[in-house]
């Protein structure tokens, strides 16, 4: 690579960063107002918005992505679907890696790390785990938005995002962290970039096509069902499935007395 | 790229979900002396019978269906299950609209899953570990292994109710049934009363039934 592709990679890297502290200065008032309002409870006070925003996506869902991951998954093997879901996962190693690092939890930083370095070489470039198969080393899932909240921070309210769906000001914080630390993506051109996330977004669409058609089928109020769900999935990755309660209500477990 | 990823990992368990639930589920061969099982062995015992019932493709998907059923009512504790997805709600609603939520409830679970049936392929669970809560009630942590992607994490919760540990909610990647339910109902509740979420549900089970009929 000559010096000036390095340069213009680098300058593209900084507008990243540049753009990402702006998010958090966001994201810290966001979450700054947010305190004290409870986020024990399912409070959604962005609801109007967030529910159009919902509506938005799935508009988007069920035109655009829905149908091109059809197509996509009638066009490909399922070998090929998975070797992409495996190269895409591979690809986020060194983010789950960096991430595990700022949590303080080094262990599973080295194992992330390890499993970047098995899996691209052995693995020929992340299209197989042989770190699972062959070296029982599971996954690491860790993001940005999980480490603030291990920093202490809060979620902040429910915020479903344009094109990224349900999400925080705390964790849409952390998805821009983590695209800056994507560093691949400051070395090749934005096209490339884009394209290798839309193949990610069919790909991965494409193997919850039974799924989100269920969970259409079977909700009473999908978009209350997906905030639901995200919040409490969410939750337990934060805890790393460690703690005693895993629902979402702190009187989950009560029978209310009555008649 | 956060967001699709938990999109991703959430469907994924929720496909889970299905084996889970058959999985949960126990029948009556491993009645002789259930009193006496502690909660890892109920979820043991229910995981083999309920397998059983799924790999047997030869058997017609009706005839499997009734024989989970059966095996769900034995171990899940539906009138608990339908009190803690209410909860403060419960009260709201007279003696014969709780009777009528149970049963619409439990129709709605049956059906729901029922449906997935065919889509199981050879997943199989093997217990991780079990622990007794500060309520009383047991933890039982499951892995369910063969599914598209990764393992997913299936967790019951059990409760010892007249004598025996019965099943009060499932648990896949963090994500409660219970909780789930109590999230929707409440939304109904809210905009429209026990009538409301009575004729919600009932609306759900006949769209489900005709779906299933044709």
């Amino acid at each position: 690579m000559s010096l000036r592709n390095v340069r213009a990679a680098t300058v593209r890297g900084g507008r990243r960063l540049a753009l990402t502290l702006g998010l958090l200065v966001v994201g810290f008032a966001f979450s700054a107002a947010a305190e004290g309002s409870g986020a024990a409870t399912e409070d959604d006070p962005w609801e109007p918005f967030n529910r159009g925003m919902f509506w938005f996506n799935d508009q988007l869902d069920v035109y655009l992505v829905e149908p091109v991951a059809k197509g996509w998954e009638w066009a490909t093997p399922k070998d090929v679907r998975t070797w992409l879901d495996n190269f895409f996962d591979n690809l986020h190693a060194p983010i789950d890696s960096v991430n595990s690092l700022l949590q303080g939890k080094p262990g599973d930083a080295g194992i992330a790390m390890g499993r970047f370095l098995f899996n691209s070489t052995v693995g020929f470039a992340g299209f197989f785990d042989p770190a699972t198969s062959e070296l029982g080393l599971e996954e690491v899932r860790e993001d940005f938005g999980q480490t603030l909240a291990v920093w202490g921070l809060g979620s902040g309210p429910f915020l479903v995002l344009p094109l990224l769906g349900p999400s925080s000001p705390r964790d849409a914080v952390g998805i821009g962290a983590d695209a800056a630390l994507a560093v691949y993506t400051w070395y090749i051109p934005l096209s490339a970039t884009l394209s290798s996330r839309g193949t990610y977004v069919v790909n991965s669409r494409a193997r919850l096509l039974q799924q989100i058609e269920d969970s259409k089928k079977s909700s009473f109020d999908y978009y209350v069902f997906v905030r639901n769900a995200y919040l409490q999935y969410r939750r337990n990755l934060i805890q790393d499935k460690q703690a005693g309660e895993n629902g979402f209500y702190d009187d989950l477990y009560e029978v209310v007395p009555g008649n | 790229m956060d967001s699709m990823t938990i999109s991703t990992k959430w469907f994924r368990a929720t496909r889970a979900l299905l084996a889970a639930v058959a999985l949960c589920v126990v029948s009556g061969v491993a009645a002789a002396d259930e009193s006496a099982m502690p909660a890892r062995a109920v979820v043991e015992s229910t995981s083999e019978q309920v397998l059983a019932v799924l790999r047997d493709k030869g058997v017609p998907a009706e005839r499997r269906l009734e024989e989970l059923q059966q095996i769900a009512y034995r171990r899940f504790d539906f009138p608990t299950i339908g009190r803690l997805v209410l909860a403060r709600g419960w009260n709201q609603l007279s003696g014969e609209q709780q009777d009528a939520f149970l049963k619409d409830f439990k129709r709605h679970l049956s059906l729901d899953y029922g449906r997935r049936i065919d889509s199981y392929t050879n997943q199989t669970l093997s217990i991780l570990g079990d622990r007794i809560e500060a309520n009383g009630d047991a933890t039982v942590k499951t892995q369910v292994n063969g599914t598209p992607s990764a393992a997913v994490a299936v967790d019951y919760r059990l409760r010892k109710i007249g004598g025996e540990w019965r099943v009060i909610d499932i648990i896949v990647e963090g994500v409660s049934l219970v909780s789930s339910y109590r999230s929707q109902f409440q939304e109904i509740m809210a905009s429209g009363g026990p009538n409301r979420l009575l004729q919600v549900l009932h609306e759900k089970n006949e769209q489900a039934e005709n779906a299933h009929a044709s």
